[in-house]
């Protein structure tokens, strides 16, 4: 889950090779930010590399003296090594020929590295990457040409890997694509790559995905893709629809409550001219060709998975036997998977490693395979037979916001479309919806109740039916962001083992909505009640709950599916402002990365 | 002036709005389908502003989301004003993020871009600390009126200086109108704080007022343009019908966009109209709106976002705003509401002159079938006697009459 950038000037404009390097990083920080460097090409190599954020490498290069032609750079997540100026990327070789960055795993790395030890290579950090420059030395020493040196050395590799390197003495950045994202920028004063398009959107919109065994050749005048046979591949330029615009956080304190004020926009945006009240019908286009599967399994990580845990239900409820899969978990469980089954990947980034690898594996079984995602274009959207795209726009926040909203109005689409099942009065609380949230978050208690509670032991979530993922994902934010312990449980789980946990200063978030048994819940709530503890009522009112509880969280009245979702946003704001007035790095938790690209 | 920077005050409820403005400022109000602050961005995105601060301050939350960080591809920075404490106060909250001259224009009132152009254009070039837009109206006394000194005026300067400026003027003078774009110098704020603060608020008005006085010789003039165009202000929520139709019969010219930088149709592509539905021009239709067999939309009606209109039901003359819900056989008429409104099967709102009380005021005979703020939901089969005002969040049970004014939160039986 690192970020890789690279970039080749054709001298016309004035664009400065650091600029481009610098803009990139700091459009790829998302994904890691505990380390970064930058490498830059002419008559010789100038790297320059820094542990922490992308600040400490701006001070490092802040003298003028990195200046070339070509230049990479890249923004690190640790995998293999604590963060440290030597483990951060670039790496070369001995002797500054090439420098070298990579996002992914390579997972022969030991081997190739006891190989060239042997050999008398030496090597300076504790990373897998650092094979690559070492192993692309070796074959320049026997007298071959950059090219050919770099693909004989991606040809040893093993694993996952978006790699591109530079060479002393030329100006082509070379570039190669397994298993990680990379995405080529063909602009007019130069040419780009990168992990992912935010990293140069600002420079230009038009783009080559490049699939998974291809290298490129990034020259001042060229970008060209080949096969790994070295043929010439047939590419196609797209052009992207984000702006550059959208990565401000427009007067708000951090992106994630910016994102989570975006998300009644986010919900019209995913239902737009896909839902009809008057004719009662919901109809997504890329669904059409998805026939009513035997049976659905879910795979998903983080909140994508609690999302899924939700479609489950709809489906289930709808007569279609579903689960929901932690996608690292997929292959290992020995899930029987075959053809009469629907595998649904729900990614936001549409590149999260164990996702893609379980995907990977359905559609190797010959399972009928269908994206969930945000990222249009992305390799899960690719790869898959079909793709849902969930229209939320560009998120920021490492903590999913409005991704996991709108992952679960894309899940109540594809649930009803495939089925054929939903009522009237689902369109129209579909349409609903993007009002009741604003209502909620023009007038949330939620502020009031971070300030009583954030310095409590522990924050524990209950919920049933539909409210039992939202309890799990309220807790997930809470985790997250304002690094306490919390836990979310199924309502009546609590009573068999947690509930020894619950004390005075273990406050539980209680989400009692219609038609989820809300009576059952209440019980549970009772149960903490006689412990002593603080019990916050996220409710529409159904049930009464509020005679048991010391705070009430208002969600207005919905369809019984829906509630939960607006309830979500309640425990959205509760995290934030604990997270807020506990001082935590809210958009860049510790230890955390918004696109997780290894398993 | 080729990078121009506009400040643009958006900070102030707008009380005499209420109960519309219960969630969102009066910047939010819809001008026909869309955020009148949209249309002021419009026009200053027209008039080759190239960068924009705006100044927020009630439920600012609802300027930021809507408009994020840019508009029409020219940056927007959020400066946030806590308290309202006046225009004047509002300015110099953004005093750390312009620097040299800027324009600064009124959120909440719709304004030509004409107006924005003459003002620009007369002060680039001239040695005054002030720059005002100024408009020739017959009904000054609501607004802002000025007194300039036509002896001033000189061949090759469109501009005039102002000697008096005067809020609501009682007198009969020949004022012109204040029409709340001004291309003020830096030492504005310090005219700001050097001017003693009315009712304990700072006014930008009060502080040219004392560049004026404060004017001899040696000092840089403050000096207006009288302009031509557009100039729309709502001051109380019926104006809103009349903010829409005017903004129907204004003559277009130049880009007309749809509040979020997409060029303005009557109908969006993403709205569903039935085949025996019909949409009466002048109307607008916003995204995702939904109109049922047999209904009729228009003339002079405005559909937000999102807005559906259920068979048989008559929209005119009328702004609805987003998620706004019209049932089966209603019949709408002269009506404004706020956001998530659900007027019920076979409701009528006859439209027509009626009494309309505000506070302790009475407007007799104005052309209001009824406003509905955010939320109201009438069950089906009421009827509203003309001039009704009813709060967020009310209720009107079936059946039931509804006049005069109703408050936020209550029920109405019938």
């Amino acid at each position: 889950m690192c970020g890789i950038i690279g970039y080749v000037g054709d001298q016309r404009g004035d664009t400065d090779v650091l600029d481009v390097l610098m803009t990139g990083l700091s459009g790829l920080e998302y994904r890691g930010y505990d380390s970064a460097g930058v490498a830059v090409a002419d008559s010789s190599l100038a790297v320059r590399k820094r542990e922490g954020d992308l600040s400490a490498l701006e001070s490092a290069v802040a003298d003028g003296s990195v200046e070339g032609a070509a230049g990479i750079g890249h923004t690190r997540w640790s995998t293999h090594g604590p963060p440290s100026d030597v483990n951060a990327h670039p790496h070369t070789d001995a002797d500054d020929r090439v420098a070298v960055v990579h996002n992914g795993i390579i997972e022969n790395y030991g081997s190739l590295r006891d190989e060239l030890e042997d050999r008398g290579y030496e090597f300076e950090s504790e990373t897998d990457t650092e094979v690559v420059p070492h192993l692309i030395a070796d074959a320049l020493s026997g007298g071959v040409e950059p090219e050919t040196a770099f693909r004989r050395a991606i040809g040893r590799l093993e694993g996952s890997y978006a790699i591109a390197a530079v060479f002393s003495g030329s100006e082509t950045v070379y570039a190669a694509r397994e298993e990680s994202p990379l995405v080529l920028g063909v602009g007019d004063g130069g040419h780009y790559l990168a992990s992912d398009v935010p990293a140069f959107i600002e420079y230009t919109d038009r783009v080559i995905y490049l699939d998974d065994g291809e290298f490129a050749t990034i020259e001042p005048s060229s970008v060209v893709v080949t096969d790994d046979e070295g043929t010439v591949v047939d590419t196609s330029i797209e052009t992207i629809e984000w702006d550059a615009e959208d990565a401000g956080k427009s007067g708000y304190d951090h992106y994630m409550l910016k994102e989570i004020h975006e998300q009644p926009t986010a919900i019209r945006q995913c239902l737009s001219e896909r839902v009809t009240e008057l004719e009662g019908c919901i109809d997504v286009d890329s669904l059409a060709s998805v026939s009513v599967p035997d049976r659905v399994q879910f795979v998903a990580c983080g909140t994508s998975y609690h999302a899924a845990l939700y479609g489950t239900r709809l489906l289930r409820e709808r007569g279609v036997p579903a689960t929901a899969f932690l996608a690292s978990e997929y292959d290992v469980d020995a899930v029987p998977i075959g053809d009469d089954a629907l595998v649904v990947g729900v990614t936001q980034s549409g590149e999260t490693a164990d996702t893609m690898g379980a995907l990977r594996g359905a559609n190797r079984v010959g399972a009928t395979t269908l994206a969930v995602t945000n990222v249009v274009g992305s390799s899960a959207a690719r790869e898959c037979d079909h793709a849902m795209y969930v229209r939320a726009g560009p998120e920021i926040g490492v903590a999913a916001t409005k991704t996991f909203v709108s992952q679960q109005i894309a899940l109540v689409m594809l649930a009803s479309e495939l089925t054929g099942e939903y009522g009237d009065e689902l369109v129209a609380a579909l349409r609903d919806l993007p009002g009741k949230i604003q209502s909620v978050l023009d007038a949330s208690a939620a502020r009031g109740i971070a300030t009583e509670y954030r310095d409590s032991d522990a924050f524990f979530f209950i919920g049933r039916g539909y409210n039992a993922p939202v309890a799990l994902e309220g807790a997930l934010k809470m985790k997250e962001i304002t690094y306490r312990h919390a836990e979310g449980f199924a309502a009546g789980e609590l009573k068999h083992g947690p509930l020894a946990l619950v004390t005075d200063r273990t406050p539980v978030f209680a989400l009692v909505t219609g038609g989820s048994n809300p009576t059952k819940t209440i019980g549970n709530v009772k149960e903490v009640e006689t412990r002593g503890a603080p019990v916050v009522a996220v409710t529409d009112g159904c049930a009464d709950v509020e005679r048991h509880a010391d705070f009430v969280l208002e969600v207005p009245e919905s369809h019984p599916a829906l509630a939960p979702v607006i309830a979500n946003v309640q425990l959205q704001l509760v995290s934030y402002w604990v997270a807020n007035q506990l001082g935590r790095s809210i958009d860049k938790p510790r230890n955390l990365a918004k696109s997780v690209t290894v398993e | 002036m080729s990078a121009l920077s506009a400040v643009v005050l958006a900070a102030g409820e707008g009380s005499r709005l209420r109960p519309l403005t219960r969630s969102r400022p009066k910047p939010m109000l819809p001008a026909a389908t869309t955020p009148i602050l949209a249309r002021v961005l419009d026009e200053l995105v027209d008039a080759g502003v190239t960068d924009i601060t705006v100044v927020v301050g009630y439920r600012r939350e609802r300027v930021q989301s809507y408009f994020g960080p840019t508009y029409r591809n020219v940056p927007l920075t959020y400066v946030g004003q806590r308290t309202q404490l006046g225009t004047g106060h509002a300015l110099l909250a953004a005093r750390a993020d312009v620097d040299g001259s800027m324009l600064v224009i009124n959120g909440d009132q719709i304004v030509d871009r004409r107006i924005i152009s003459d003002v620009v254009s007369a002060h680039e070039g001239s040695d005054s600390v002030a720059t005002l837009g100024l408009l020739r109206r017959p009904d000054v006394g609501e607004y802002g009126g000025v007194i300039v000194d036509d002896g001033g005026r000189t061949e090759d300067d469109p501009s005039v200086p102002i000697v008096d400026l005067v809020e609501r003027p009682r007198d009969d003078r020949d004022y012109l109108l204040n029409a709340g774009v001004y291309a003020l110098e830096p030492a504005i704020f310090e005219a700001i704080a050097e001017t003693e603060p009315r009712t304990g608020e700072h006014s930008l008005i009060d502080a040219i007022a004392h560049l004026v006085s404060s004017c001899d010789d040696s000092s840089p003039p403050v000096r207006g343009v009288e302009s031509d165009g557009l100039w729309v202000d709502a001051t109380y929520p019926w104006d809103l019908l009349e903010v829409a139709a005017e903004l129907f019969d204004r003559e277009t010219g130049g880009s007309d966009t749809d509040g979020r930088g997409r060029q303005a149709r009557p109908v969006s592509p993403s709205a569903s109209v039935h085949d025996r539905a019909i949409v009466r021009e002048p109307a607008v239709v916003a995204d995702d709106c939904e109109i049922g067999p047999g209904a009729v939309v228009g003339p002079y009606a405005c559909l937000g976002e999102n807005v559906t209109v259920d068979a048989g039901a008559v929209v005119e003359h009328s702004v609805l705003d987003t998620d706004t819900r019209v049932g089966p056989n209603a019949t709408v008429v002269e009506c404004v509401t706020g956001q998530r409104v659900e007027i019920g099967a076979d409701t009528t709102i006859p439209g027509g002159p009626g009494d309309v009380r505000v506070g302790d005021r009475v407007f007799e005979g104005e052309n209001l079938g009824a406003v509905l703020a955010d939320r109201v939901r009438d069950e089906g089969g009421v009827t509203y006697v003309p001039g009704a005002v009813v709060g967020p969040n009310a209720t009107v049970r079936a059946g039931g009459t509804v006049r005069g004014t109703v408050v936020e939160g209550t029920e109405v039986r019938s």
